[in-house]
Protein backbone atom coordinates (compact mmCIF):
# COMPACT_ATOMS: atom_id res chain seq x y z
CA UNK A 1 0.00 0.00 0.00
CA UNK A 2 1.43 3.27 -1.36
CA UNK A 3 1.02 6.68 1.00
CA UNK A 4 1.72 9.75 0.17
CA UNK A 5 2.17 11.33 3.50
CA UNK A 6 2.59 15.05 3.40
CA UNK A 7 4.70 17.18 1.27
CA UNK A 8 4.48 14.44 -1.31
CA UNK A 9 7.12 11.74 0.58
CA UNK A 10 5.89 8.32 -0.73
CA UNK A 11 5.74 5.18 1.89
CA UNK A 12 5.25 1.69 1.04
CA UNK A 13 3.99 0.29 4.09
CA UNK A 14 5.80 -3.33 2.88
CA UNK A 15 9.16 -2.06 2.39
CA UNK A 16 11.85 -2.63 4.60
CA UNK A 17 12.30 -0.72 8.08
CA UNK A 18 15.39 1.20 6.70
CA UNK A 19 13.99 2.19 3.70
CA UNK A 20 11.18 3.12 5.72
CA UNK A 21 12.95 4.95 7.81
CA UNK A 22 14.34 6.78 4.83
CA UNK A 23 11.10 7.65 3.24
CA UNK A 24 9.58 8.81 6.98
CA UNK A 25 12.89 11.31 6.90
CA UNK A 26 11.49 14.22 5.04
CA UNK A 27 8.21 13.85 6.19
CA UNK A 28 9.24 14.38 10.06
CA UNK A 29 12.55 16.31 9.69
CA UNK A 30 11.66 18.63 6.12
CA UNK A 31 14.03 21.47 7.40
CA UNK A 32 11.99 24.41 8.15
CA UNK A 33 15.12 26.79 7.50
CA UNK A 34 15.96 30.41 7.50
CA UNK A 35 17.70 32.41 4.71
CA UNK A 36 20.69 32.23 6.06
CA UNK A 37 21.11 28.79 7.13
CA UNK A 38 22.61 25.75 5.58
CA UNK A 39 20.65 22.77 4.92
CA UNK A 40 23.78 20.94 5.00
CA UNK A 41 24.79 21.34 8.13
CA UNK A 42 21.03 20.30 9.57
CA UNK A 43 21.53 17.44 7.67
CA UNK A 44 24.66 16.37 8.56
CA UNK A 45 23.64 16.50 12.70
CA UNK A 46 20.88 14.70 11.65
CA UNK A 47 22.42 11.57 10.07
CA UNK A 48 25.14 11.94 12.87
CA UNK A 49 22.36 11.41 15.78
CA UNK A 50 21.19 8.17 13.40
CA UNK A 51 24.43 7.21 12.92
CA UNK A 52 24.82 6.79 16.75
CA UNK A 53 21.79 4.17 16.62
CA UNK A 54 22.08 0.37 14.92
CA UNK A 55 19.19 -0.26 13.00
CA UNK A 56 16.86 2.46 13.94
CA UNK A 57 13.10 2.15 13.47
CA UNK A 58 11.15 4.80 11.24
CA UNK A 59 9.78 5.63 15.37
CA UNK A 60 13.16 6.55 16.30
CA UNK A 61 14.23 8.49 13.22
CA UNK A 62 11.27 10.57 13.45
CA UNK A 63 12.05 11.41 17.14
CA UNK A 64 15.82 11.56 16.59
CA UNK A 65 14.59 14.09 13.42
CA UNK A 66 12.45 16.19 16.01
CA UNK A 67 15.81 16.20 18.22
CA UNK A 68 17.60 17.45 16.02
CA UNK A 69 15.10 20.35 15.20
CA UNK A 70 15.07 21.29 19.13
CA UNK A 71 19.42 21.54 18.68
CA UNK A 72 18.72 23.87 15.76
CA UNK A 73 16.37 25.67 17.60
CA UNK A 74 18.83 26.54 20.44
CA UNK A 75 21.74 27.37 18.08
CA UNK A 76 19.04 29.81 16.75
CA UNK A 77 18.18 31.12 20.05
CA UNK A 78 21.25 32.13 21.26
CA UNK A 79 22.32 33.70 17.99
CA UNK A 80 19.29 35.55 19.47
CA UNK A 81 20.72 36.78 22.51
CA UNK A 82 23.56 38.23 20.96
CA UNK A 83 21.20 40.07 18.86
CA UNK A 84 19.04 41.73 20.96
CA UNK A 85 22.04 42.59 22.87
CA UNK A 86 22.61 44.65 19.68
CA UNK A 87 19.55 45.77 19.16
CA UNK A 88 19.40 47.45 22.74
CA UNK A 89 23.03 48.75 21.86
CA UNK A 90 21.94 50.34 19.56
CA UNK A 91 18.41 51.31 21.04
CA UNK A 92 20.89 53.11 23.46
CA UNK A 93 23.01 54.73 21.03
CA UNK A 94 20.31 56.62 19.11
CA UNK A 95 18.91 58.31 22.33
CA UNK A 96 22.70 58.97 23.39
CA UNK A 97 22.68 62.35 24.74
CA UNK A 98 19.19 63.51 23.98
CA UNK A 99 19.40 63.02 20.36
CA UNK A 100 16.46 60.91 20.01
CA UNK A 101 15.50 62.97 17.52
CA UNK A 102 18.87 63.50 15.90
CA UNK A 103 20.15 59.92 15.28
CA UNK A 104 17.71 57.51 12.88
CA UNK A 105 17.34 53.91 14.77
CA UNK A 106 17.71 52.23 11.75
CA UNK A 107 20.96 53.81 10.64
CA UNK A 108 22.04 53.18 14.37
CA UNK A 109 21.20 49.71 14.38
CA UNK A 110 22.60 48.35 10.57
CA UNK A 111 25.96 51.00 11.41
CA UNK A 112 26.46 49.37 14.65
CA UNK A 113 25.80 45.88 13.77
CA UNK A 114 28.59 46.40 11.07
CA UNK A 115 30.93 47.65 14.26
CA UNK A 116 30.95 45.28 16.04
CA UNK A 117 30.62 42.62 13.24
CA UNK A 118 34.39 44.89 11.85
CA UNK A 119 32.96 45.29 8.62
CA UNK A 120 32.41 49.03 8.98
CA UNK A 121 34.03 51.65 7.17
CA UNK A 122 36.16 53.63 7.97
CA UNK A 123 33.33 56.53 8.03
CA UNK A 124 31.08 54.46 9.88
CA UNK A 125 33.93 53.55 12.36
CA UNK A 126 34.43 57.31 13.46
CA UNK A 127 30.56 58.04 13.28
CA UNK A 128 29.83 55.45 15.88
CA UNK A 129 32.92 56.26 17.98
CA UNK A 130 31.76 59.65 17.99
CA UNK A 131 28.21 59.00 19.16
CA UNK A 132 29.96 56.97 22.08
CA UNK A 133 32.42 59.95 22.87
CA UNK A 134 29.68 62.43 22.92
CA UNK A 135 27.24 59.69 25.36
CA UNK A 136 30.67 59.69 27.19
CA UNK A 137 30.00 55.77 27.32
CA UNK A 138 32.65 52.96 25.65
CA UNK A 139 31.67 50.27 24.24
CA UNK A 140 31.71 47.75 27.17
CA UNK A 141 29.69 50.51 29.30
CA UNK A 142 27.03 50.35 26.08
CA UNK A 143 27.35 46.67 26.35
CA UNK A 144 26.42 46.49 29.95
CA UNK A 145 23.74 49.30 29.78
CA UNK A 146 21.88 47.35 26.90
CA UNK A 147 22.34 44.15 29.08
CA UNK A 148 20.37 45.69 31.94
CA UNK A 149 17.79 47.41 29.17
CA UNK A 150 17.16 44.00 27.26
CA UNK A 151 17.01 41.49 30.35
CA UNK A 152 13.43 40.72 30.09
CA UNK A 153 13.96 39.87 26.36
CA UNK A 154 16.96 37.99 27.05
CA UNK A 155 15.59 36.22 30.17
CA UNK A 156 12.51 35.03 27.85
CA UNK A 157 15.17 33.19 25.58
CA UNK A 158 16.48 31.91 28.36
CA UNK A 159 13.52 30.33 28.99
CA UNK A 160 13.14 28.62 25.24
CA UNK A 161 16.31 27.47 25.41
CA UNK A 162 15.39 26.15 28.86
CA UNK A 163 12.41 24.54 26.82
CA UNK A 164 14.21 22.95 24.13
CA UNK A 165 16.54 21.02 26.14
CA UNK A 166 13.49 19.76 28.24
CA UNK A 167 12.05 18.66 24.71
CA UNK A 168 15.68 17.07 24.01
CA UNK A 169 15.21 15.17 27.76
CA UNK A 170 12.07 13.81 27.01
CA UNK A 171 12.75 12.96 23.41
CA UNK A 172 15.87 11.24 24.41
CA UNK A 173 13.13 8.91 27.13
CA UNK A 174 11.35 7.96 24.36
CA UNK A 175 13.75 6.88 22.40
CA UNK A 176 15.09 5.08 24.85
CA UNK A 177 12.01 3.08 25.84
CA UNK A 178 11.72 2.39 22.30
CA UNK A 179 15.35 0.88 21.87
CA UNK A 180 14.87 -1.03 25.10
CA UNK A 181 11.48 -2.65 24.10
CA UNK A 182 12.91 -3.75 20.85
CA UNK A 183 15.85 -5.37 22.51
CA UNK A 184 13.13 -6.96 24.77
CA UNK A 185 11.45 -8.70 22.13
CA UNK A 186 14.37 -9.90 20.13
CA UNK A 187 15.12 -11.06 23.59
CA UNK A 188 11.84 -12.43 23.75
CA UNK A 189 11.84 -13.88 20.32
CA UNK A 190 15.60 -15.96 21.33
CA UNK A 191 14.14 -17.03 24.25
CA UNK A 192 11.12 -18.59 22.67
CA UNK A 193 13.16 -19.75 19.77
CA UNK A 194 15.53 -21.40 22.26
CA UNK A 195 12.00 -23.22 24.60
CA UNK A 196 10.97 -24.58 20.58
CA UNK A 197 14.27 -26.31 19.67
CA UNK A 198 14.40 -27.49 23.31
CA UNK A 199 10.60 -28.80 22.99
CA UNK A 200 11.57 -30.21 19.86
CA UNK A 201 14.42 -31.79 21.02
CA UNK A 202 12.64 -33.42 23.64
CA UNK A 203 9.76 -34.89 21.33
CA UNK A 204 12.29 -36.22 18.95
CA UNK A 205 14.09 -37.94 22.13
CA UNK A 206 10.56 -39.07 23.68
CA UNK A 207 9.70 -40.44 19.88
CA UNK A 208 12.65 -42.28 20.05
CA UNK A 209 11.90 -43.75 23.49
CA UNK A 210 8.72 -44.81 22.02
CA UNK A 211 10.09 -46.47 19.25
CA UNK A 212 12.81 -47.72 21.17
CA UNK B 1 8.09 53.29 5.64
CA UNK B 2 5.83 56.41 5.03
CA UNK B 3 8.14 59.05 4.30
CA UNK B 4 5.39 62.04 4.46
CA UNK B 5 4.95 62.73 8.26
CA UNK B 6 1.83 64.76 7.38
CA UNK B 7 0.32 62.63 5.46
CA UNK B 8 0.85 59.29 8.40
CA UNK B 9 -0.32 61.16 10.98
CA UNK B 10 -3.76 62.45 8.75
CA UNK B 11 -4.19 58.69 8.07
CA UNK B 12 -3.43 56.99 11.64
CA UNK B 13 -6.08 60.29 12.70
CA UNK B 14 -8.40 59.25 10.58
CA UNK B 15 -8.19 55.92 11.15
CA UNK B 16 -9.34 56.16 14.68
CA UNK B 17 -12.72 57.38 13.04
CA UNK B 18 -13.63 54.04 11.35
CA UNK B 19 -16.17 51.87 12.80
CA UNK B 20 -14.54 48.88 11.12
CA UNK B 21 -16.27 46.68 8.23
CA UNK B 22 -19.66 47.04 7.54
CA UNK B 23 -19.44 43.83 4.79
CA UNK B 24 -20.11 40.39 5.48
CA UNK B 25 -16.46 39.48 4.01
CA UNK B 26 -14.86 42.53 5.69
CA UNK B 27 -16.57 41.46 9.10
CA UNK B 28 -15.53 37.43 8.08
CA UNK B 29 -11.80 38.61 7.45
CA UNK B 30 -12.06 41.00 10.60
CA UNK B 31 -13.11 38.23 12.83
CA UNK B 32 -9.74 36.18 12.10
CA UNK B 33 -7.65 39.55 12.85
CA UNK B 34 -7.21 37.86 16.26
CA UNK B 35 -5.99 34.97 15.81
CA UNK B 36 -2.14 34.41 16.08
CA UNK B 37 -1.48 30.20 15.50
CA UNK B 38 -4.55 28.41 15.61
CA UNK B 39 -3.10 26.04 18.35
CA UNK B 40 -6.54 26.37 20.54
CA UNK B 41 -8.47 25.02 17.90
CA UNK B 42 -9.16 21.02 18.15
CA UNK B 43 -7.24 19.48 15.08
CA UNK B 44 -8.69 16.37 13.12
CA UNK B 45 -6.08 14.26 12.61
CA UNK B 46 -7.79 10.80 12.99
CA UNK B 47 -9.53 11.42 9.15
CA UNK B 48 -5.38 12.46 7.56
CA UNK B 49 -3.77 10.31 5.46
CA UNK B 50 -0.82 11.06 7.21
CA UNK B 51 -1.80 9.73 10.38
CA UNK B 52 -3.12 6.27 8.89
CA UNK B 53 0.03 6.38 7.20
CA UNK B 54 1.79 6.07 10.40
CA UNK B 55 -0.09 4.15 12.67
CA UNK B 56 0.56 1.63 10.46
CA UNK B 57 4.41 2.21 10.41
CA UNK B 58 4.43 2.53 14.19
CA UNK B 59 2.31 -0.54 14.39
CA UNK B 60 4.83 -2.92 13.28
CA UNK B 61 7.20 -2.15 15.67
CA UNK B 62 4.99 -4.04 18.51
CA UNK B 63 3.08 -1.16 20.26
CA UNK B 64 -0.86 -1.77 20.59
CA UNK B 65 -3.44 -0.38 18.13
CA UNK B 66 -4.73 2.23 20.67
CA UNK B 67 -0.72 3.15 21.67
CA UNK B 68 -0.03 3.50 17.59
CA UNK B 69 -2.97 5.99 17.16
CA UNK B 70 -1.67 7.70 20.34
CA UNK B 71 1.75 8.10 18.90
CA UNK B 72 0.39 9.23 15.87
CA UNK B 73 -1.75 11.56 17.13
CA UNK B 74 0.83 12.87 19.45
CA UNK B 75 3.36 13.19 16.65
CA UNK B 76 1.47 15.43 14.42
CA UNK B 77 0.36 17.45 17.39
CA UNK B 78 4.14 17.96 17.95
CA UNK B 79 4.47 18.97 14.72
CA UNK B 80 2.01 21.46 14.60
CA UNK B 81 2.81 23.03 17.40
CA UNK B 82 6.53 23.15 15.96
CA UNK B 83 5.49 24.17 12.39
CA UNK B 84 3.72 27.38 14.78
CA UNK B 85 6.38 27.88 16.39
CA UNK B 86 8.37 28.43 13.11
CA UNK B 87 5.53 30.38 11.55
CA UNK B 88 6.07 32.86 15.07
CA UNK B 89 8.96 32.81 14.52
CA UNK B 90 10.02 33.83 11.38
CA UNK B 91 7.05 36.55 10.86
CA UNK B 92 6.74 38.82 14.21
CA UNK B 93 4.57 41.52 14.16
CA UNK B 94 6.42 44.45 12.09
CA UNK B 95 7.82 47.06 13.72
CA UNK B 96 6.44 50.74 13.06
CA UNK B 97 9.44 52.78 12.37
CA UNK B 98 7.28 55.69 12.17
CA UNK B 99 5.19 55.75 15.04
CA UNK B 100 8.26 54.68 17.02
CA UNK B 101 10.79 57.67 15.55
CA UNK B 102 7.89 60.31 15.58
CA UNK B 103 8.18 63.37 17.81
CA UNK B 104 4.49 64.03 18.89
CA UNK B 105 5.39 67.47 20.37
CA UNK B 106 6.61 68.55 17.15
CA UNK B 107 3.55 67.68 15.31
CA UNK B 108 1.22 69.12 17.65
CA UNK B 109 0.63 72.12 14.81
CA UNK B 110 0.05 69.13 12.33
CA UNK B 111 -2.83 67.96 14.99
CA UNK B 112 -4.24 71.35 15.25
CA UNK B 113 -4.39 71.47 11.22
CA UNK B 114 -6.15 68.25 10.94
CA UNK B 115 -9.14 69.04 13.69
CA UNK B 116 -9.18 72.50 13.15
CA UNK B 117 -12.45 71.68 9.88
CA UNK B 118 -14.17 70.19 12.70
CA UNK B 119 -13.68 73.30 14.64
CA UNK B 120 -12.02 71.36 17.79
CA UNK B 121 -10.87 72.77 20.75
CA UNK B 122 -7.26 72.76 22.09
CA UNK B 123 -8.08 70.07 24.53
CA UNK B 124 -8.97 67.73 21.74
CA UNK B 125 -5.64 68.67 20.02
CA UNK B 126 -4.27 67.91 23.70
CA UNK B 127 -6.01 64.59 23.58
CA UNK B 128 -4.92 63.57 20.25
CA UNK B 129 -1.10 63.91 21.19
CA UNK B 130 -1.68 62.44 24.10
CA UNK B 131 -3.24 59.49 22.67
CA UNK B 132 -0.31 59.05 19.95
CA UNK B 133 2.72 59.70 22.71
CA UNK B 134 0.53 56.51 24.77
CA UNK B 135 0.90 54.73 20.91
CA UNK B 136 4.13 55.58 20.61
CA UNK B 137 5.40 54.52 24.38
CA UNK B 138 3.20 51.24 23.52
CA UNK B 139 5.45 50.49 20.39
CA UNK B 140 8.90 51.25 21.71
CA UNK B 141 7.90 49.56 24.97
CA UNK B 142 7.68 46.19 22.17
CA UNK B 143 11.17 46.71 20.80
CA UNK B 144 12.83 45.52 17.44
CA UNK B 145 12.22 42.68 15.20
CA UNK B 146 14.33 40.11 17.56
CA UNK B 147 12.47 41.41 20.80
CA UNK B 148 9.40 41.09 19.16
CA UNK B 149 9.55 37.59 17.54
CA UNK B 150 11.49 36.51 21.06
CA UNK B 151 8.15 38.02 23.13
CA UNK B 152 5.98 35.96 20.11
CA UNK B 153 7.72 32.85 21.00
CA UNK B 154 7.94 32.75 24.43
CA UNK B 155 3.68 32.38 24.26
CA UNK B 156 4.19 29.11 22.78
CA UNK B 157 6.13 27.54 25.38
CA UNK B 158 2.83 26.04 27.59
CA UNK B 159 2.00 24.58 23.96
CA UNK B 160 5.23 22.64 22.75
CA UNK B 161 5.55 21.54 26.51
CA UNK B 162 1.99 19.96 26.38
CA UNK B 163 2.71 18.73 22.83
CA UNK B 164 6.37 17.20 23.72
CA UNK B 165 4.78 15.20 27.01
CA UNK B 166 1.67 14.11 25.59
CA UNK B 167 4.07 12.36 22.76
CA UNK B 168 6.77 10.98 25.37
CA UNK B 169 3.52 9.38 27.91
CA UNK B 170 2.66 7.65 24.16
CA UNK B 171 5.62 6.15 22.95
CA UNK B 172 6.32 5.44 26.83
CA UNK B 173 2.79 4.18 27.88
CA UNK B 174 2.71 1.14 26.13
Amino acid sequence: MLYNVHFGINVDVAMPVEDKSKSLLPFLSRPKLLPDESEAEFQSGLQSLLSELDNPSPLAVALISQLNESLWWIKRHTVDKELLLHEAMARLLSKAGNHWDTYDNRKVSETLERYLDGRAEKDEVEWIEEILAESKLTLSDLRVRAFKDAARHIKMVDDLIHRQHQTIRHLQRSIDSIDYKSRLIKRMDLELAALESKQSVKGALTLDDKSS
Amino acid sequence: MTTNPRRSLANQSNALKSTGPRSVAGKRASSQNSRKHGLNSAPDFESSREFHALVELIAEEGFSGFACADIAAGLLNYRRVMDAYYDTYTSPEPVDEFLRDVNVKASIPIFRELLSPSGSEPQDVKEMAAFFAGMQRQERRKGGPVSRRTTDTHKLIRYQRNGIARLSRAVRHD
